[in-house]
């Protein structure tokens, strides 16, 4: 199988595609097994949360404020993902993810759950079809309090606080993102 | 007109305040000479006329900043800038903003200024020789004067018999109703100080009001590399540390334009008094001067000393920016 490819530069390198069976063959004994599938570091709203820390401004006294202060993690959102089968062709697709965070944003832990099915149109051929559903995972950022001195004190988009947005609408450019909450895959393998 | 009202006999000129550059000057035609008299009789009013300029289409004139919010976008939504200036006499002439050479009146050039910098805000045109009360429009105002009310010097500010016009103006920038921004003049003096026997009275009614910011011309914008330095021409802000603490320079880069004098430069303080003015919708004119002039940079400049400079060079940026964040 193929995991759709939309891993980032730095944390792609870090994905683990694994297949490692757990326990005896399902085929001959039937039993409950669960395999490790895949462990992965890092997703499109790590990137995401990630880009937020480019760039800063200078304060009214002209001292720098870098965005990477507020937008650094030092974890990386981590998912582990298992396949518990249950048939010789059917399994239950389950993980979990860690969640990263920094002092302006989180990505909140997350849980996945679906289900796998196969059939072989031939005999060195597979179809399979994998349905899963996230839950959590939320990318969240946080607002700053900005003091413009004489002119208040403002909740703000720490990113914008300095731009020509009003700062009360800074508020409405907080990122707030959700990762995907349902996946279809279909693949057909042959073999040869 | 009564007696009370014009309480002194003196001719004040009402003079725009492009940069007097001897070597490309124009000669005044009597139009552009020609007396604007105030109810007759004691004080009148002249117009002086702005110079010729040479005309070099660039689009480089202003500061990063005015450029930075320019290319955003930004409207300056929400506050009206009203130019007092001429927009009825035959004077005109040929400049250029980056948009093509144009042959305009003077308050036509300084109108044009000021809705570039800030594109959305609410822009009236009053023109100065009425003498009518300037209105003030819902919401923030901003009043650019690019001119001075000339008079024999020597008199006091409260023996000047003001037109309705100029009562109108001293009185917002005393009550803090409107931000008030004044070409601080181009006889490279003081401000209010004595030229050719004469002083800018208008300039010395101002002095000590909250609302009223006197701008000064350097000749390019500044930066931390390349700092600028007051233009030729430009009147400074002089040792009263009253004026020093409401001047501001900026960047009037006539080399690219071939629009030169403090004329040019208080429109960007308008323009940039507005974008403010938009950002911070509950600032009082009061909180946005101040802001405008506890964020000037003084950095930017060759041998800051605030007797020249006064606050230093306004800084968009800057009076945008937080004071501190977390």
């Amino acid at each position: 199988m193929r995991e759709r490819s939309n891993n980032r530069d730095g944390f792609g390198a870090a994905a683990l595609l694994l297949c490692v069976v757990v326990g005896a063959s399902p085929a001959m004994t039937q039993e409950v097994t669960t395999s490790l599938v895949n462990i992965h570091q890092g997703s499109w709203l790590s990137d995401r949360a990630r880009g937020l820390a480019n760039g800063g401004y200078e304060l009214q006294d002209g001292s720098w404020v870098s965005f990477n202060r507020w937008y650094h993690s030092n974890w990386v959102d981590m998912q582990v993902d298992f396949l518990t089968q249950l048939t010789e062709n059917s399994g239950i697709l389950w993980g979990v993810g860690t969640g990263e965070r920094a002092e302006k944003y989180r990505i909140a832990p997350s849980l996945k759950l679906g289900f796998l099915t196969q059939t072989h149109p031939s005999l060195n051929s597979t179809l399979s079809l994998s349905v899963t559903s996230t839950v959590g995972g939320n990318l969240s950022e946080k607002p700053c309090v900005a003091d413009y001195g004489e002119l208040g004190t403002y909740s703000v988009n720490c990113r914008l606080a300095a731009g020509e947005t009003a700062p009360e609408d800074t508020l409405k450019y907080l990122v707030n993102a959700t990762p995907e909450r349902l996946r279809l895959w279909l693949n057909y393998r042959v073999t040869f | 007109m009564s007696g009370n009202f014009w309480k002194l006999g003196i001719a004040a000129a009402l003079t725009i305040l492009p940069a007097s550059i001897a070597s490309a000057q124009e000669a005044l035609d009597a139009d552009q000479a020609a007396a604007l008299c105030h109810g007759g009789g004691s004080i009148c009013v002249s117009a002086k006329i702005p110079v010729a300029r040479t005309t070099q289409a660039v689009q480089s004139w202003m500061s990063p900043d005015v450029g930075a919010a320019w290319a955003a976008g930004y409207k300056g939504k929400g506050v009206t800038i009203t130019i007092v200036d001429d927009f009825s006499s035959s004077s005109r002439f040929s400049g250029n903003f980056g948009i093509g050479t144009r042959y305009q009146r003077h308050g036509e050039w300084t109108r044009e200024e000021a809705s570039m910098i800030a594109p959305a805000a609410t822009i009236r045109s009053k023109d100065f020789s009425t003498g009518s009360a300037v209105p003030l429009a819902s919401g923030r105002n901003v009043l650019n004067l690019s001119y001075g009310m000339y008079a024999n010097a020597g008199y006091s500010v409260n023996q000047i018999g003001w037109a309705k016009e100029e009562q109108s103006i001293i009185s917002y920038a005393s009550k803090g109703s409107a931000i008030v921004s004044k070409a601080a003049g181009n006889d490279s003096v003081a401000v209010g100080g004595v030229t050719s026997g004469q002083q800018d009275y208008l300039d010395l009614a101002l002095i000590g009001k909250p609302t009223a910011i006197f701008v000064g011309a350097l000749s390019t914008n500044g930066t931390t590399s390349n700092k600028a330095q007051l233009a030729w021409y430009s009147n400074y802000a002089g040792s009263d540390p009253t004026v020093q603490s409401h001047f501001l320079v900026v960047g009037v880069e006539g080399d690219k334009t071939g629009l030169y004098g403090t004329s040019f430069a208080a429109p960007i303080i308008s323009g940039y008094a507005a974008i403010i003015g938009s950002k911070f919708t509950k600032a009082t004119p009061v909180q946005i001067t101040n802001d405008l002039l506890n964020t000037a940079r003084t950095d930017t400049l060759v041998n800051y000393d605030p007797s020249v400079y006064g606050k230093g060079e306004a800084s968009l940026s800057r009076a945008l920016a937080p004071v501190a964040i977390h």
